[in-house]
């Protein structure tokens, strides 16, 4: 590994943080459909639920879709006015923004996921560590 | 999920509690106001048959009957007159009072007078006659459309939830099969109940056979003791059933409205087939079987 390799991995994921303006960011009570629709608006298989205090209290991804269709007995037409919540991942990964480029990477590839929450000490939502961008910094260094 | 219980009259009315793990609640009346002396004929009758089984009741009359199959049919005493009796009624009898309106105008002087006030089942989508409503301040009994899904009542609700009116009652009528034909899908009610309001069971309007008579609609009143035991053990919050003393010279609805010489009986059935439901409830606890399904 080359020393400007590593001096771009010991960035913070400050560099590569997908803004929540990027991101598809919903209340609890956004239908299925609806959520869908913000996920495909911001190109992201992954949305964050937060509560009215702004605190990430879920996520659901394309994974969670994946199983979601496979498992669920209920006509389409029900599982589109589900509210968000009601399928969501309340047990999720997240990291702060002081972390590295590099360990966030890790976080990525241990865990098999493409997105992790970026938090502060509240737990109030900050932005989204994606990892294309984070492998993109990696390769540039 | 045992839903949040909303509070109907009070004051200087009897106070109606429905949902939780309250007693069921009984919401009925003449279909349409007739006369000033019929309507309040009925208020007594049914208050004594209800007394005598103590159950929590709320007398339902209607001033204007919108939904007629037929432009000759009865379309009742209208705003001002009906609104009236229904006023006198409430002081003569401390009853709640529960009304229906099918113009947004109504919504307002309507609300001025009742203690409940009802959606009608074709008009559940309606956003200016939802939020009307809502804006009334009153409990809001909100039936579910004969076309509509269970799952999408949910949209109608938080239409009157955007007016920070949170008093919402949801009641299944039946839902269309096919034409001139309604069942009843009691898969409705643990649905509906999803949004965490209280549900209620509309038994006589679940047995009507909608327009099938050509220009009114007709009507199987024998099934109702059935269906309601059968929606009391599935776990409703409130029955709701129009009532009538001369069903066959009833102004309104008058193949579906329950004679009044057997209210009692099917209240009484009603109200014990709801206390069982309680009963399992505590020895069981709430239905969970595949809860993620």
């Amino acid at each position: 590994m080359s020393t400007q390799m590593t001096d771009t991995t010991n960035q913070t994921i400050e560099h590569i943080l997908m803004p929540r303006d990027r991101i598809p960011v919903m209340g609890p009570r956004t239908i299925l459909k609806e959520a869908l629709e913000l996920m495909g608006e911001h190109r992201l298989g992954m949305a964050c639920i937060v509560d009215e205090d702004d605190k990430l209290i879920g996520i659901f991804t394309d994974g969670d879709l994946r199983r979601l269709l496979l498992r669920s007995q209920k006509p389409l037409s029900a599982l589109f006015a589900d509210d968000i919540i009601r399928h969501a991942r309340t047990e999720f990964s997240t990291v702060r923004n002081d972390v590295s480029i590099a360990e966030a990477t890790r976080l990525l590839e241990v865990r098999e996921i493409w997105d992790l929450p970026v938090v502060d000490e509240n737990e109030h939502l900050i932005g989204l560590v994606h990892l294309h961008p984070a492998l993109r910094a990696l390769m540039a260094g | 999920m045992i839903p949040k219980v909303i509070t109907v009259g009070g004051g200087d009315v009897r106070e109606v509690k429905i949902g939780g793990l309250e007693p069921l609640a009984f919401l009925g009346g003449p279909c349409a106001i007739e006369t000033r002396d019929h309507a309040m004929m009925m208020a007594e009758r049914i208050g004594e048959i209800c007394d005598r089984l103590d159950i929590p009741w709320i007398y339902k009359s209607c001033y204007d009957k919108d939904c007629r199959s037929s432009s000759g049919s009865f379309h009742g005493l209208g705003l001002e007159d009906g609104l009236q009796i229904l006023s006198d009624i409430r002081s003569a009898t401390k009853l709640p009072i529960m009304s229906d309106f099918s113009d947004a105008a109504w919504a307002q002087p309507t609300g001025e007078v009742v203690d409940m006030i009802q959606v009608p089942a074709y008009l559940c989508r309606q956003t200016h006659i939802l939020r009307a409503a809502g804006e009334t301040g009153k409990a809001v009994h909100l039936k579910k459309g004969q076309f509509m899904s269970p799952w999408n009542m949910k949209n109608s609700a938080r239409k009157i939830e955007a007016t920070g009116n949170e008093q919402i009652l949801l009641t299944d009528r039946g839902t269309f099969f096919g034409y001139n034909m309604l069942v009843n899908d009691y898969r409705n009610f643990p649905i509906m109940a999803e949004t965490g309001y209280p549900v209620c069971f509309d038994a006589t309007h679940s047995v009507q056979l909608p327009t099938s008579m050509g220009n009114i609609s007709g009507g199987q009143r024998e099934f109702i003791p059935y269906l309601v035991r059968a929606a009391a053990a599935c776990g409703i919050n409130a029955l709701f059933m129009e009532v009538h003393d001369d069903p066959d010279n009833a102004l309104s609805d008058a193949n579906t409205v329950l004679d009044i010489k057997y209210l009692e009986n099917v209240l009484a059935q009603a109200k014990a087939a709801h206390a069982m439901r309680l009963e399992l409830l505590e020895q069981w606890g709430e239905d969970c079987v595949h809860p993620d399904d």
